[in-house]
C-alpha cells in the first residue's frame, strides 16, 4: 500500500527526515513511533502530499506522491495532528462538505456521512457547532472525516493525543475495528497504544528508522530482562535453589529479610513469565506467599532501549521521550 | 470544477453566516449613502458640468472606504486556514490548488459585489423618489459599474495574495491596506512636478485608478484599463497559487 524509498525532507539546513525507506502492506496496521520531533509528522505529510520530499519518493497504492498527487489523495484518509476543523460549521455540515470535496455525490455523501458518524459514535452531536465540541468529540469528527469516503489507506497523526484514558481505550477499539477494512498508519508517541493495536511498529528517531518489526519481536530483541518480585516465608535457601531451577530464570537474589519473610528479586529472560511456576513451587512446599509481582518487558522498554543503544554517542539521552532535535 | 463549486459554496456560506458580512454591508451602504447625499447637496449649491455619477466616483472620500474594505474581506482567506491548520485538510483532499485559490477569490468577489450593490441602487432610487432625471446617462452608470468591478478584481487579488503569505490576519490586512492605498495614490504622482505629456506621466496614467474611473464615469469604455486590471489580477492570483505550492518545492 505504501512504499517509501529514501524519503528525505530538509528544512533550511536541518534534516527532518533522513532517507527513510519502508513498506506498508495492504491490510496492515502499522504504528509509527518516535519521540517528539523525530520526523513522524513530516513523513506523514509527505505521504499525504502536503509536503514534497527533498529527495527520494514514495508510492501510495501504486501512485507516486509527487507525480500523481491527486490520485494519491483520493485514496488516503488523513487526520492531521491536533485535528484542525472549521469551528463555525456543524458536525454533519462539515462532514458533508468534506465528503463532497472528496468526490462523493450528493446522495452518496449523505449516506456516507451517516455511516461515518455511526462508526465514530457521533450521532448525538451531528447538529452541534464544532467550536462547542469537547476535545474527544473533535477527534472523532476528524476521524470520521478521514474515513468518510472509505479510503484504502488511513493515515492518522497522533489520533489519541489529548484524550482521557477512557477515550483512549475507545479510540483504540475503534482503530482495531477500522483495521478490518482499511490499511492504517498511525503515528504516536504513546507506546501502549501501538502495542495493543498495531501489527507492526516502525521506530523512528532523528529522521531515521531505528527498528521495524512486530511489537513482540521488538521486545524479544530487547536486552533488558524481565523481573519478578517475591515475598515469601519458609525455607529461604531451599526456595532460592528451587526457583533457580525454573526454566527462564537467570538469577535469583535475596534482597531483604523481614523476620520470617524473605524478599527475592527474580530475573528472567524477556517474554518469560515465571509467576505460575514460582507459585506452584511455594504451594507444593506449604510455604506462604505475601507478594508476587511481575515486571515483564513492555514495548516501552524496547523503545527506550532501542533509542539509547543506537543514538549517537555525542548526544546524551537521559530520557528519550523528551528529546527534541 | 466540481470541487470549485463546493468550495465556493462553503466560502460564501461561512462569510454570510458571520456577522462581519452584515456589518460591512450596513457600514458601506451608510457611508456611500451619506456621500451620495453630500454630492447632491453640493451640486445643488454649485453648478457642475459633470454628472452625479462622475462626481461621486471621482471623490477621494469614496475611495477611502475601499482602503479598509479590501483588507477586511480578504484577510481571512488563507491566513485563517493556515493559522487553524485547516489548510492541511484542505490541500490533502483531492482538490487542485488552482480550484482552492479561484473559489476563495470568486467568493470574495461575490461578497464585494454584494457590498457595493446598494450604491448602484441609489441612482434608480433617486430617480424614483424625486422624479428628476438623475443627471447621468446609462453609459456613465454601466461604465462606472464596470470600473468598480475591475477595481474589485484587482484589489481582491492583492488581498488574496497578502493573505496567502502569512498566518496572521492582521498582517495580511495591513499589507493589503498599504498596497491598495499605494496603488490608488500612484495615479496622483503625475501631478507632482511632472511634465505633462512626457512618457513618465503617460506611464503613471496607465496605473491610475482615478484616470480610469474618469473616463469610465463619462461612459467611455477604454480597453486599456480592462486589460490592465484583468492581467494584473491574473498575475496576482498566479503568484498566490505559487505561494501555496511553494511548500512542495524541491529545494
Amino acid at each position: 500500500m505504501i512504499e517509501a524509498r529514501n524519503l528525505t525532507k530538509r528544512y533550511s539546513g536541518r534534516t527532518a527526515v533522513d532517507s527513510i525507506s519502508f513498506e506498508v502492506g495492504k491490510g496492515e496496521i502499522v504504528g509509527f513511533l518516535g519521540p517528539n520531533g523525530a520526523g513522524k509528522s513530516t513523513t506523514l505529510r509527505m505521504l499525504t502530499c502536503f509536503l514534497s520530499a527533498s529527495e527520494g519518493t514514495a508510492t501510495v497504492a501504486g501512485f507516486d506522491i509527487y507525480e500523481d498527487s491527486l490520485e494519491v489523495r483520493r485514496r488516503v484518509g488523513y487526520m492531521p495532528e491536533n485535528v484542525p476543523l472549521y469551528p463555525d460549521m456543524r458536525v454533519n455540515e462539515y462532514l458533508r462538505f468534506r465528503a463532497r470535496l472528496k468526490g462523493l455525490g450528493h446522495r452518496e455523501s449523505r449516506f456516507a456521512v451517516g455511516e461515518a458518524m455511526e462508526t465514530c459514535s457521533l450521532t448525538g452531536v451531528e447538529g452541534k457547532m464544532i467550536a462547542t465540541l469537547s476535545k474527544g468529540y473533535k477527534q472523532r469528527v476528524g476521524l470520521a472525516d478521514a474515513l468518510v469516503n472509505k479510503p484504502d489507506l488511513l493515515i492518522l497523526d497522533e489520533p489519541t493525543n489529548g484524550l482521557d484514558p477512557n477515550q483512549i481505550r475507545q479510540s483504540r477499539e475503534l482503530i482495531k475495528t477500522l483495521g478490518e477494512r482499511h490499511t492504517i498508519l498511525i503515528s504516536t508517541h504513546i507506546l501502549s497504544e501501538v502495542e495493543m493495536t498495531c501489527g507492526r511498529v516502525i521506530i523512528i528517531d532523528r529522521g531515521q528508522i531505528r527498528a521495524s518489526d512486530s511489537p513482540q519481536n521488538l521486545i524479544r530483541r530487547l536486552r533488558k530482562p524481565g523481573s519478578v518480585l517475591l515475598e515469601m516465608s519458609g525455607d529461604a535457601a531451599a526456595a532460592k535453589t528451587g526457583i533457580e531451577a525454573i526454566k527462564g530464570v537467570t538469577e535469583v537474589k535475596l534482597i531483604e529479610e523481614r523476620g520470617d519473610w524473605a524478599v527475592f528479586s527474580i530475573t528472567t529472560d524477556p517474554l518469560f513469565d515465571v509467576r505460575d511456576e514460582v507459585f506452584e513451587l511455594i504451594q507444593s512446599r506449604n510455604w506462604r506467599i505475601r507478594e508476587l509481582a511481575s515486571r515483564t518487558a513492555s514495548l516501552e522498554d524496547a523503545f527506550v532501549d532501542i533509542l539509547q543503544q543506537e543514538s549517537p554517542a555525542d548526544v546524551k539521552v537521559s530520557n528519550p521521550l523528551a528529546t527534541v532535535t | 470544477m466540481r470541487a470549485f463549486y463546493i468550495l465556493l459554496t462553503k466560502e460564501l456560506r461561512s462569510f454570510f453566516l458571520s456577522p462581519l458580512a452584515y456589518v460591512l454591508v450596513a457600514l458601506f451602504t451608510f457611508l456611500n449613502g451619506w456621500l451620495f447625499i453630500s454630492m447632491l447637496k453640493s451640486m445643488q449649491m454649485r453648478v457642475s458640468t459633470r454628472s452625479l455619477v462622475h462626481n461621486l466616483f471621482s471623490s477621494g472620500w469614496f475611495w477611502m472606504g475601499f482602503f479598509i474594505l479590501f483588507p477586511l474581506i480578504t484577510m481571512r482567506l488563507f491566513a485563517e486556514e493556515r493559522k487553524m491548520g485547516t489548510i492541511e485538510g484542505l490541500l490533502t483532499a483531492p482538490v487542485r490548488t488552482a480550484e482552492v485559490v479561484l473559489s476563495k477569490y470568486c467568493a470574495t468577489m461575490v461578497v464585494y459585489l454584494v457590498i457595493i450593490l446598494p450604491l448602484f441602487l441609489f441612482f434608480p432610487l433617486f430617480h424614483l423618489v424625486t422624479g428628476e432625471d438623475a443627471a447621468f446617462h446609462s453609459g456613465a452608470f454601466w461604465g462606472s459599474a464596470l470600473g468598480l468591478f475591475l477595481v474589485g478584481l484587482f484589489n481582491v487579488a492583492i488581498g488574496t495574495l497578502a493573505s496567502s503569505l502569512t498566518t496572521n490576519q492582521l498582517i495580511a490586512a495591513m499589507v493589503t491596506f498599504v498596497f491598495v492605498m499605494l496603488h490608488y495614490f500612484l495615479g496622483f504622482l503625475q501631478y507632482f512636478g511632472m511634465v505633462p505629456g512626457s512618457i513618465w506621466t503617460e506611464g503613471i496614467t496607465y496605473f491610475s485608478t482615478t484616470e480610469h474611473m474618469n473616463s469610465l464615469t463619462e461612459g467611455l469604455i477604454d480597453s486599456r484599463p480592462v486589460v490592465y486590471y484583468l492581467s494584473f489580477s491574473a498575475v496576482l492570483l498566479a503568484l498566490t497559487h505559487h505561494v501555496l505550492e511553494s511548500r512542495k518545492w524541491r529545494v
